[in-house]
Protein backbone atom coordinates (compact mmCIF):
# COMPACT_ATOMS: atom_id res chain seq x y z
CA UNK A 1 0.00 0.00 0.00
CA UNK A 2 2.90 2.25 0.41
CA UNK A 3 3.59 2.61 -3.12
CA UNK A 4 -0.52 3.88 -3.63
CA UNK A 5 -0.11 6.46 -1.04
CA UNK A 6 3.09 7.55 -2.34
CA UNK A 7 1.35 8.11 -5.32
CA UNK A 8 -1.37 9.87 -4.30
CA UNK A 9 1.00 12.12 -2.98
CA UNK A 10 3.18 12.86 -5.48
CA UNK A 11 0.08 12.91 -8.19
CA UNK A 12 -0.82 16.18 -5.19
CA UNK A 13 2.27 17.52 -5.01
CA UNK A 14 1.91 20.84 -6.89
CA UNK A 15 -1.61 21.78 -5.17
CA UNK A 16 0.14 20.44 -1.79
CA UNK A 17 2.81 23.48 -1.98
CA UNK A 18 0.54 25.80 -2.60
CA UNK A 19 -1.79 24.53 0.21
CA UNK A 20 1.11 24.66 2.18
CA UNK A 21 2.58 28.24 1.56
CA UNK A 22 -1.12 29.41 2.39
CA UNK A 23 -1.51 27.79 5.62
CA UNK A 24 1.94 28.75 6.26
CA UNK A 25 1.75 32.36 6.13
CA UNK A 26 -1.55 32.48 7.86
CA UNK A 27 0.57 30.83 10.95
CA UNK A 28 2.09 34.49 11.05
CA UNK A 29 -1.27 36.05 10.85
CA UNK A 30 -1.83 36.19 14.75
CA UNK A 31 1.48 38.78 14.46
CA UNK A 32 -0.66 41.09 11.86
CA UNK A 33 -4.36 40.39 13.10
CA UNK A 34 -5.25 41.41 16.86
CA UNK A 35 -8.51 39.92 17.03
CA UNK A 36 -9.24 36.59 19.12
CA UNK A 37 -12.36 36.10 17.33
CA UNK A 38 -10.54 34.80 14.01
CA UNK A 39 -7.98 32.89 15.47
CA UNK A 40 -10.57 29.69 15.34
CA UNK A 41 -11.19 30.17 11.89
CA UNK A 42 -7.92 30.49 11.24
CA UNK A 43 -6.62 27.02 12.30
CA UNK A 44 -10.06 25.77 10.80
CA UNK A 45 -9.58 26.92 7.40
CA UNK A 46 -5.53 25.83 7.84
CA UNK A 47 -6.70 22.41 8.50
CA UNK A 48 -9.53 22.39 5.33
CA UNK A 49 -7.04 24.04 3.16
CA UNK A 50 -5.05 20.04 2.83
CA UNK A 51 -7.65 18.47 1.68
CA UNK A 52 -9.20 20.31 -0.84
CA UNK A 53 -6.72 19.21 -3.25
CA UNK A 54 -7.95 15.85 -3.18
CA UNK A 55 -10.79 16.15 -5.72
CA UNK A 56 -8.12 17.48 -8.13
CA UNK A 57 -6.00 15.00 -7.78
CA UNK A 58 -8.46 12.70 -7.81
CA UNK A 59 -9.47 13.98 -11.80
CA UNK A 60 -6.10 14.23 -12.63
CA UNK A 61 -6.07 10.44 -11.76
CA UNK A 62 -8.84 9.83 -13.79
CA UNK A 63 -7.48 11.81 -16.62
CA UNK A 64 -4.09 9.94 -16.82
CA UNK A 65 -5.94 6.63 -16.66
CA UNK A 66 -4.67 5.51 -13.39
CA UNK A 67 -7.22 4.85 -11.94
CA UNK A 68 -7.54 1.94 -14.41
CA UNK A 69 -4.26 1.19 -14.01
CA UNK A 70 -4.23 0.42 -10.53
CA UNK A 71 -6.47 -1.67 -10.38
CA UNK A 72 -4.16 -3.71 -12.73
CA UNK A 73 -1.81 -3.85 -10.09
CA UNK A 74 -1.10 -6.79 -7.37
CA UNK A 75 -2.84 -5.07 -4.70
CA UNK A 76 -7.26 -5.34 -3.44
CA UNK A 77 -9.70 -2.68 -4.27
CA UNK A 78 -9.86 -2.31 -0.80
CA UNK A 79 -6.04 -1.89 -0.67
CA UNK A 80 -6.77 0.89 -3.59
CA UNK A 81 -9.80 2.85 -1.50
CA UNK A 82 -7.57 2.39 2.16
CA UNK A 83 -4.71 3.88 0.69
CA UNK A 84 -7.19 7.24 -0.26
CA UNK A 85 -8.28 7.30 3.18
CA UNK A 86 -4.81 6.87 4.57
CA UNK A 87 -3.86 9.92 2.55
CA UNK A 88 -7.13 12.09 3.42
CA UNK A 89 -5.97 11.17 7.05
CA UNK A 90 -2.38 11.89 7.30
CA UNK A 91 -3.63 15.27 4.90
CA UNK A 92 -5.64 16.62 7.89
CA UNK A 93 -2.78 15.49 9.96
CA UNK A 94 -0.47 18.16 8.40
CA UNK A 95 -3.53 20.78 8.56
CA UNK A 96 -3.68 19.72 12.74
CA UNK A 97 -0.07 20.45 12.71
CA UNK A 98 0.26 23.36 10.50
CA UNK A 99 -2.76 24.99 12.91
CA UNK A 100 -0.74 24.16 15.97
CA UNK A 101 2.08 26.31 14.78
CA UNK A 102 -0.64 28.90 14.43
CA UNK A 103 -1.81 28.07 18.16
CA UNK A 104 1.91 28.19 19.43
CA UNK A 105 2.43 31.83 17.06
CA UNK A 106 -1.06 33.21 19.34
CA UNK A 107 0.53 32.17 22.40
CA UNK A 108 4.07 33.73 21.49
CA UNK A 109 2.88 37.22 20.13
CA UNK A 110 1.60 38.19 23.76
CA UNK A 111 -2.21 38.35 22.58
CA UNK A 112 -5.15 37.35 24.34
CA UNK A 113 -6.89 33.93 23.53
CA UNK A 114 -9.73 31.90 24.74
CA UNK A 115 -8.38 28.24 25.34
CA UNK A 116 -11.93 27.16 24.03
CA UNK A 117 -12.48 29.50 21.51
CA UNK A 118 -9.34 27.87 19.92
CA UNK A 119 -10.11 24.14 20.31
CA UNK A 120 -13.31 24.74 18.39
CA UNK A 121 -11.31 26.39 15.91
CA UNK A 122 -9.62 22.54 15.86
CA UNK A 123 -13.21 21.08 16.21
CA UNK A 124 -14.50 23.05 13.32
CA UNK A 125 -11.74 22.33 11.14
CA UNK A 126 -11.59 18.60 11.65
CA UNK A 127 -15.25 18.08 11.45
CA UNK A 128 -15.49 19.85 7.94
CA UNK A 129 -12.36 18.58 6.70
CA UNK A 130 -13.48 15.35 8.19
CA UNK A 131 -16.92 15.14 6.72
CA UNK A 132 -16.35 17.05 3.64
CA UNK A 133 -13.91 13.99 2.73
CA UNK A 134 -16.18 11.66 3.84
CA UNK A 135 -18.98 12.64 1.81
CA UNK A 136 -17.03 13.92 -1.10
CA UNK A 137 -14.94 10.27 -2.12
CA UNK A 138 -18.21 7.91 -2.72
CA UNK A 139 -19.81 10.75 -4.72
CA UNK A 140 -16.91 11.35 -6.76
CA UNK A 141 -16.64 7.14 -7.06
CA UNK A 142 -20.10 7.31 -8.06
CA UNK A 143 -20.47 10.24 -10.51
CA UNK A 144 -17.44 10.56 -11.75
CA UNK A 145 -14.38 13.40 -11.31
CA UNK A 146 -15.27 15.88 -14.30
CA UNK A 147 -17.58 17.83 -11.19
CA UNK A 148 -15.29 17.19 -8.44
CA UNK A 149 -14.69 20.94 -7.36
CA UNK A 150 -18.54 21.23 -7.19
CA UNK A 151 -18.79 17.67 -5.07
CA UNK A 152 -15.86 19.08 -2.73
CA UNK A 153 -17.99 22.51 -2.67
CA UNK A 154 -21.14 20.62 -2.02
CA UNK A 155 -19.71 18.33 0.53
CA UNK A 156 -18.37 20.77 2.38
CA UNK A 157 -22.25 22.73 2.79
CA UNK A 158 -22.96 19.61 3.69
CA UNK A 159 -20.55 19.11 6.49
CA UNK A 160 -21.20 23.13 7.99
CA UNK A 161 -25.07 21.74 7.76
CA UNK A 162 -24.33 19.12 9.82
CA UNK A 163 -22.81 20.73 11.89
CA UNK A 164 -25.51 23.47 12.32
CA UNK A 165 -28.15 20.44 12.76
CA UNK A 166 -25.85 18.80 15.17
CA UNK A 167 -25.82 21.96 17.60
CA UNK A 168 -29.60 22.19 16.98
CA UNK A 169 -29.81 19.24 18.28
CA UNK A 170 -27.70 19.79 21.71
CA UNK A 171 -29.73 23.27 21.88
CA UNK A 172 -31.80 21.85 24.75
CA UNK A 173 -28.16 20.81 26.63
CA UNK A 174 -26.24 23.71 25.63
CA UNK A 175 -28.85 25.96 25.94
CA UNK A 176 -29.23 27.62 22.58
CA UNK A 177 -27.79 26.75 19.09
CA UNK A 178 -24.25 27.46 19.83
CA UNK A 179 -21.34 25.82 17.11
CA UNK A 180 -18.94 26.94 19.39
CA UNK A 181 -20.29 24.88 22.47
CA UNK A 182 -17.27 22.50 23.22
CA UNK A 183 -20.57 20.22 23.68
CA UNK A 184 -21.58 20.66 20.04
CA UNK A 185 -17.84 20.84 18.37
CA UNK A 186 -17.39 17.20 20.56
CA UNK A 187 -20.48 16.02 18.93
CA UNK A 188 -19.25 17.03 15.44
CA UNK A 189 -15.93 15.76 15.32
CA UNK A 190 -17.09 12.18 16.82
CA UNK A 191 -19.71 12.06 14.06
CA UNK A 192 -17.34 13.29 11.61
CA UNK A 193 -15.16 9.98 13.07
CA UNK A 194 -17.70 7.58 12.63
CA UNK A 195 -18.65 8.71 9.23
CA UNK A 196 -14.87 8.43 7.83
CA UNK A 197 -15.06 4.54 8.37
CA UNK A 198 -18.71 3.65 7.01
CA UNK A 199 -17.85 6.38 4.05
CA UNK A 200 -14.25 4.03 3.42
CA UNK A 201 -16.70 0.75 3.73
CA UNK A 202 -19.20 2.43 1.70
CA UNK A 203 -16.43 3.46 -1.10
CA UNK A 204 -15.16 0.18 -1.56
CA UNK A 205 -19.06 -1.31 -2.12
CA UNK A 206 -19.02 1.09 -4.94
CA UNK A 207 -15.43 0.50 -6.47
CA UNK A 208 -15.86 -3.16 -6.57
CA UNK A 209 -19.04 -2.72 -8.54
CA UNK A 210 -17.12 -0.36 -10.84
CA UNK A 211 -16.48 -0.51 -13.75
CA UNK A 212 -13.35 1.12 -15.72
CA UNK B 1 -1.78 -23.74 -15.82
CA UNK B 2 -3.19 -25.77 -18.70
CA UNK B 3 -0.78 -24.01 -20.75
CA UNK B 4 -2.51 -21.52 -21.55
CA UNK B 5 -1.58 -18.24 -19.98
CA UNK B 6 -5.05 -17.10 -20.75
CA UNK B 7 -8.21 -19.40 -21.54
CA UNK B 8 -11.12 -17.26 -22.51
CA UNK B 9 -14.14 -19.05 -23.16
CA UNK B 10 -17.92 -17.49 -23.55
CA UNK B 11 -16.81 -14.67 -23.10
CA UNK B 12 -20.67 -12.46 -22.94
CA UNK B 13 -20.56 -8.35 -22.57
CA UNK B 14 -23.48 -6.57 -23.13
CA UNK B 15 -24.28 -3.24 -23.46
CA UNK B 16 -26.79 -0.61 -24.56
CA UNK B 17 -25.27 -0.58 -27.75
CA UNK B 18 -22.93 -2.97 -28.07
CA UNK B 19 -22.42 -6.47 -27.16
CA UNK B 20 -19.51 -9.12 -26.58
CA UNK B 21 -21.07 -12.65 -28.33
CA UNK B 22 -19.58 -15.74 -26.93
CA UNK B 23 -15.96 -15.11 -27.45
CA UNK B 24 -13.75 -17.57 -26.98
CA UNK B 25 -9.62 -17.96 -27.59
CA UNK B 26 -6.68 -18.85 -25.78
CA UNK B 27 -2.87 -17.54 -25.60
CA UNK B 28 -0.95 -20.41 -25.24
CA UNK B 29 2.24 -20.52 -23.16
CA UNK B 30 5.40 -19.22 -24.85
CA UNK B 31 3.28 -16.88 -27.60
CA UNK B 32 2.72 -13.65 -28.98
CA UNK B 33 -1.04 -13.48 -29.60
CA UNK B 34 -2.58 -10.50 -31.59
CA UNK B 35 -5.79 -9.29 -31.28
CA UNK B 36 -6.81 -6.94 -34.18
CA UNK B 37 -10.29 -5.82 -35.45
CA UNK B 38 -11.51 -2.38 -36.17
CA UNK B 39 -12.22 0.42 -34.26
CA UNK B 40 -15.45 -0.31 -31.61
CA UNK B 41 -15.22 -3.89 -32.12
CA UNK B 42 -14.76 -5.06 -28.66
CA UNK B 43 -10.79 -5.59 -28.31
CA UNK B 44 -10.58 -3.66 -25.31
CA UNK B 45 -14.14 -4.88 -23.80
CA UNK B 46 -12.48 -8.17 -24.13
CA UNK B 47 -9.10 -7.22 -22.20
CA UNK B 48 -10.67 -5.02 -19.69
CA UNK B 49 -12.72 -8.26 -18.86
CA UNK B 50 -9.70 -10.41 -19.21
CA UNK B 51 -7.99 -8.04 -16.13
CA UNK B 52 -11.35 -7.57 -14.45
CA UNK B 53 -12.06 -3.90 -14.68
CA UNK B 54 -15.40 -4.59 -15.64
CA UNK B 55 -17.85 -7.82 -14.99
CA UNK B 56 -18.70 -10.51 -17.26
CA UNK B 57 -22.46 -11.41 -18.10
CA UNK B 58 -20.96 -14.91 -19.31
CA UNK B 59 -18.57 -16.88 -19.77
CA UNK B 60 -15.30 -17.83 -18.18
CA UNK B 61 -12.19 -16.54 -18.14
CA UNK B 62 -8.68 -17.51 -16.51
CA UNK B 63 -5.64 -16.22 -16.52
CA UNK B 64 -2.24 -17.70 -15.59
CA UNK B 65 -4.25 -20.38 -13.60
CA UNK B 66 -6.46 -18.71 -12.13
CA UNK B 67 -10.47 -17.79 -12.27
CA UNK B 68 -10.50 -13.99 -13.03
CA UNK B 69 -12.96 -13.82 -9.96
CA UNK B 70 -10.25 -15.47 -7.81
CA UNK B 71 -7.17 -13.58 -9.05
CA UNK B 72 -5.03 -12.98 -6.32
CA UNK B 73 -2.78 -10.04 -5.61
CA UNK B 74 0.07 -12.81 -6.05
CA UNK B 75 -0.96 -13.65 -9.47
CA UNK B 76 -1.38 -10.09 -10.68
CA UNK B 77 2.25 -9.73 -9.76
CA UNK B 78 2.71 -12.25 -12.67
CA UNK B 79 0.63 -9.84 -15.02
CA UNK B 80 1.79 -6.43 -16.65
CA UNK B 81 -0.30 -4.39 -18.21
CA UNK B 82 -0.14 -1.19 -20.89
CA UNK B 83 -3.47 0.50 -21.86
CA UNK B 84 -3.01 3.46 -24.35
CA UNK B 85 -2.02 6.52 -23.72
CA UNK B 86 -0.67 7.62 -20.01
CA UNK B 87 -1.11 4.67 -17.45
CA UNK B 88 0.39 7.41 -14.69
CA UNK B 89 -0.30 9.95 -12.55
CA UNK B 90 0.87 13.04 -15.17
CA UNK B 91 2.83 14.60 -12.01
CA UNK B 92 5.48 11.72 -11.80
CA UNK B 93 8.81 11.45 -13.09
CA UNK B 94 10.04 8.17 -13.88
CA UNK B 95 12.02 8.14 -10.76
CA UNK B 96 8.97 8.97 -8.25
CA UNK B 97 6.89 6.48 -10.68
CA UNK B 98 9.65 3.84 -9.69
CA UNK B 99 9.49 4.88 -6.35
CA UNK B 100 6.02 4.25 -6.18
CA UNK B 101 6.02 0.65 -8.00
CA UNK B 102 8.76 -0.17 -5.69
CA UNK B 103 6.35 0.10 -3.20
CA UNK B 104 3.70 -2.16 -4.77
CA UNK B 105 5.20 -5.12 -6.76
CA UNK B 106 7.57 -7.45 -4.55
CA UNK B 107 9.83 -8.19 -7.77
CA UNK B 108 10.28 -4.91 -8.96
CA UNK B 109 13.31 -4.28 -10.57
CA UNK B 110 14.89 -0.96 -9.89
CA UNK B 111 18.15 -1.56 -11.77
CA UNK B 112 16.60 -2.87 -14.80
CA UNK B 113 13.70 -0.34 -14.86
CA UNK B 114 16.75 2.61 -14.59
CA UNK B 115 18.34 0.31 -17.69
CA UNK B 116 15.48 0.54 -19.37
CA UNK B 117 14.72 3.85 -19.42
CA UNK B 118 17.82 4.57 -20.42
CA UNK B 119 17.88 1.68 -23.17
CA UNK B 120 14.57 3.56 -24.39
CA UNK B 121 16.37 7.20 -23.96
CA UNK B 122 13.73 8.29 -21.47
CA UNK B 123 14.44 11.16 -19.00
CA UNK B 124 14.24 10.15 -15.20
CA UNK B 125 14.11 13.39 -13.72
CA UNK B 126 11.40 14.57 -15.96
CA UNK B 127 7.60 14.97 -15.74
CA UNK B 128 5.63 12.65 -17.33
CA UNK B 129 2.72 15.29 -18.15
CA UNK B 130 5.94 17.03 -20.36
CA UNK B 131 6.25 13.19 -22.19
CA UNK B 132 4.63 13.04 -26.13
CA UNK B 133 2.58 10.01 -26.64
CA UNK B 134 5.38 8.03 -27.62
CA UNK B 135 7.00 8.50 -24.48
CA UNK B 136 4.71 7.53 -22.57
CA UNK B 137 3.94 4.55 -23.99
CA UNK B 138 7.53 3.94 -23.69
CA UNK B 139 7.81 4.49 -20.12
CA UNK B 140 4.72 2.31 -19.56
CA UNK B 141 6.01 -0.88 -21.78
CA UNK B 142 9.43 -0.20 -19.19
CA UNK B 143 7.74 -0.47 -16.15
CA UNK B 144 5.36 -3.23 -17.38
CA UNK B 145 9.09 -5.25 -18.23
CA UNK B 146 10.31 -3.82 -15.34
CA UNK B 147 8.78 -6.37 -12.32
CA UNK B 148 9.27 -9.23 -14.22
CA UNK B 149 5.60 -10.28 -15.22
CA UNK B 150 5.02 -14.00 -16.86
CA UNK B 151 2.34 -12.41 -18.78
CA UNK B 152 2.19 -8.70 -20.55
CA UNK B 153 -1.37 -7.34 -21.55
CA UNK B 154 -1.03 -4.62 -24.22
CA UNK B 155 -3.96 -2.79 -25.43
CA UNK B 156 -3.02 -0.31 -28.80
CA UNK B 157 0.79 0.06 -26.55
CA UNK B 158 2.17 0.57 -29.44
CA UNK B 159 0.03 3.16 -31.40
CA UNK B 160 2.13 6.39 -30.48
CA UNK B 161 5.24 4.71 -31.73
CA UNK B 162 7.41 5.65 -34.68
CA UNK B 163 8.24 2.69 -36.71
CA UNK B 164 11.92 2.20 -35.00
CA UNK B 165 11.05 2.24 -31.86
CA UNK B 166 8.24 0.18 -32.61
CA UNK B 167 10.29 -2.20 -34.37
CA UNK B 168 12.86 -2.26 -30.95
CA UNK B 169 9.16 -2.96 -29.25
CA UNK B 170 8.89 -5.65 -31.03
CA UNK B 171 12.00 -7.18 -30.70
CA UNK B 172 11.73 -6.67 -27.17
CA UNK B 173 8.06 -8.79 -27.01
CA UNK B 174 9.75 -11.59 -29.25
CA UNK B 175 12.68 -11.80 -26.47
CA UNK B 176 10.19 -11.68 -23.87
CA UNK B 177 8.47 -14.94 -25.31
CA UNK B 178 12.01 -16.56 -26.09
CA UNK B 179 11.88 -18.86 -23.24
CA UNK B 180 8.96 -20.28 -23.61
CA UNK B 181 7.44 -19.38 -20.27
CA UNK B 182 5.73 -15.81 -20.92
CA UNK B 183 3.19 -14.99 -23.06
CA UNK B 184 1.65 -11.93 -24.49
CA UNK B 185 -1.85 -11.01 -25.57
CA UNK B 186 -1.63 -7.57 -27.78
CA UNK B 187 -4.46 -5.39 -29.33
CA UNK B 188 -3.08 -3.62 -32.33
CA UNK B 189 -4.58 -1.46 -35.14
CA UNK B 190 -1.12 -1.93 -36.70
CA UNK B 191 -1.58 -5.12 -38.32
CA UNK B 192 2.22 -5.16 -39.85
CA UNK B 193 3.35 -5.37 -36.67
CA UNK B 194 1.52 -8.31 -35.46
CA UNK B 195 2.72 -10.36 -38.89
CA UNK B 196 6.20 -9.62 -37.44
CA UNK B 197 5.55 -10.67 -33.88
CA UNK B 198 2.45 -12.73 -33.46
CA UNK B 199 1.67 -16.12 -33.54
CA UNK B 200 -1.84 -16.60 -33.10
CA UNK B 201 -4.49 -13.56 -34.69
CA UNK B 202 -7.75 -13.46 -32.99
CA UNK B 203 -9.94 -11.17 -35.07
CA UNK B 204 -12.94 -9.89 -33.41
CA UNK B 205 -15.59 -8.22 -35.52
CA UNK B 206 -18.78 -6.07 -34.06
CA UNK B 207 -18.21 -7.92 -30.63
CA UNK B 208 -17.86 -11.38 -32.50
CA UNK B 209 -15.36 -13.92 -32.93
CA UNK B 210 -14.71 -13.99 -36.53
CA UNK B 211 -11.55 -16.69 -36.24
CA UNK B 212 -8.74 -17.54 -33.52
CA UNK B 213 -6.08 -18.98 -36.03
CA UNK B 214 -2.11 -19.20 -36.45
CA UNK B 215 -0.86 -16.51 -38.12
CA UNK B 216 1.20 -18.86 -40.21
CA UNK B 217 -1.32 -20.54 -41.23
CA UNK B 218 -3.37 -17.29 -42.12
CA UNK B 219 -0.22 -15.84 -44.17
CA UNK B 220 0.68 -18.89 -45.73
CA UNK B 221 -2.71 -20.20 -46.64
CA UNK B 222 -5.25 -17.80 -47.34
CA UNK B 223 -5.22 -15.55 -50.26
CA UNK B 224 -6.94 -13.29 -52.54
CA UNK B 225 -8.69 -14.13 -55.58
CA UNK B 226 -8.75 -11.50 -57.85
CA UNK B 227 -11.00 -10.91 -60.86
CA UNK B 228 -13.51 -9.67 -62.90
CA UNK B 229 -17.39 -10.04 -63.22
CA UNK B 230 -17.29 -13.40 -65.35
CA UNK B 231 -15.24 -15.00 -62.86
CA UNK B 232 -16.51 -14.04 -60.44
CA UNK B 233 -19.73 -15.54 -61.15
CA UNK B 234 -17.45 -19.30 -61.52
CA UNK B 235 -16.36 -19.26 -58.12
CA UNK B 236 -18.29 -21.06 -56.11
CA UNK B 237 -19.99 -19.74 -52.85
CA UNK B 238 -18.61 -22.08 -50.53
CA UNK B 239 -14.76 -20.98 -51.73
CA UNK B 240 -15.65 -17.73 -50.69
CA UNK B 241 -14.82 -16.25 -47.47
CA UNK B 242 -15.89 -12.61 -48.09
CA UNK B 243 -15.65 -10.71 -51.11
CA UNK B 244 -16.19 -7.38 -52.34
CA UNK B 245 -15.78 -4.88 -55.73
CA UNK B 246 -13.30 -2.36 -56.18
CA UNK B 247 -13.41 -0.41 -58.73
CA UNK B 248 -13.12 -3.02 -62.01
CA UNK B 249 -12.49 -6.12 -60.13
CA UNK B 250 -13.95 -8.55 -57.33
CA UNK B 251 -11.68 -9.33 -54.68
CA UNK B 252 -12.63 -12.63 -52.75
CA UNK B 253 -11.16 -13.96 -49.52
CA UNK B 254 -10.17 -17.68 -50.06
CA UNK B 255 -9.10 -20.01 -47.14
CA UNK B 256 -6.75 -21.88 -49.15
CA UNK B 257 -5.05 -20.31 -52.22
CA UNK B 258 -3.34 -22.77 -53.53
CA UNK B 259 -6.43 -24.47 -54.24
CA UNK B 260 -8.36 -21.19 -55.56
CA UNK B 261 -5.36 -21.09 -57.96
CA UNK B 262 -5.93 -24.69 -59.53
CA UNK B 263 -9.76 -24.77 -59.31
CA UNK B 264 -9.90 -21.12 -60.99
CA UNK B 265 -6.93 -20.94 -63.01
CA UNK B 266 -7.63 -17.83 -65.12
CA UNK B 267 -8.01 -16.20 -61.66
CA UNK B 268 -5.23 -14.38 -60.41
CA UNK B 269 -5.04 -15.66 -56.55
CA UNK B 270 -2.48 -13.62 -54.49
CA UNK B 271 -1.44 -14.16 -51.04
CA UNK B 272 -3.49 -12.11 -48.60
CA UNK B 273 -2.28 -9.56 -45.78
CA UNK B 274 -3.33 -9.74 -42.24
CA UNK B 275 -5.01 -6.48 -42.50
CA UNK B 276 -6.39 -7.03 -46.11
CA UNK B 277 -8.47 -10.14 -44.62
CA UNK B 278 -9.44 -7.90 -41.78
CA UNK B 279 -10.81 -5.43 -44.57
CA UNK B 280 -12.69 -7.74 -46.55
CA UNK B 281 -14.12 -9.11 -43.26
CA UNK B 282 -15.13 -5.62 -42.16
CA UNK B 283 -15.79 -4.01 -45.71
CA UNK B 284 -17.03 -7.08 -47.50
CA UNK B 285 -20.14 -9.21 -47.77
CA UNK B 286 -19.66 -12.47 -45.60
CA UNK B 287 -20.70 -15.96 -47.11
Amino acid sequence: MSGLIRNNFYAMESNLKISFIMAAALVFSPLIINNATIYPMIIAVQIFLFVVNTGTALHADEVAKWSKFELTLPVKRSAVIGAKYVTFAILIVCGLLIGLCTAVCINLSGQTWRFLSILWGYEYGLGLSIISVSLMYPIILKVGTEKNELVLLLSAFAAVGLMCLIAAALSPVTGEMNLQHPLAGMTSVSAALLMFPVSFAVSVNIHKNKEF
Amino acid sequence: MNGNAVTVSGLTKRYDAFALSDISFEVPQGTIVGLIGENGAGKSTIIKSILGLIHKDGGRISVLGSPIEELQPEVREDIGVVFDGTNFSEELTPEKLNRVLGGIYRSWDEAYFFALLKKLSLPAAKKIKSFSKGMKAKLSIAAAFAHHPKLLILDEATSGLDPVVRDDMLDMFLDFVQDEENSILVSSHITGDLEKAADYIVFIHEGRLIFSKPKDELLESYGIVKCGTAQFDMIARQDMIAYRKQDYEWQVLVADRNRAQKKYPKAMVIPAAIDEIMLLYVKGEIE
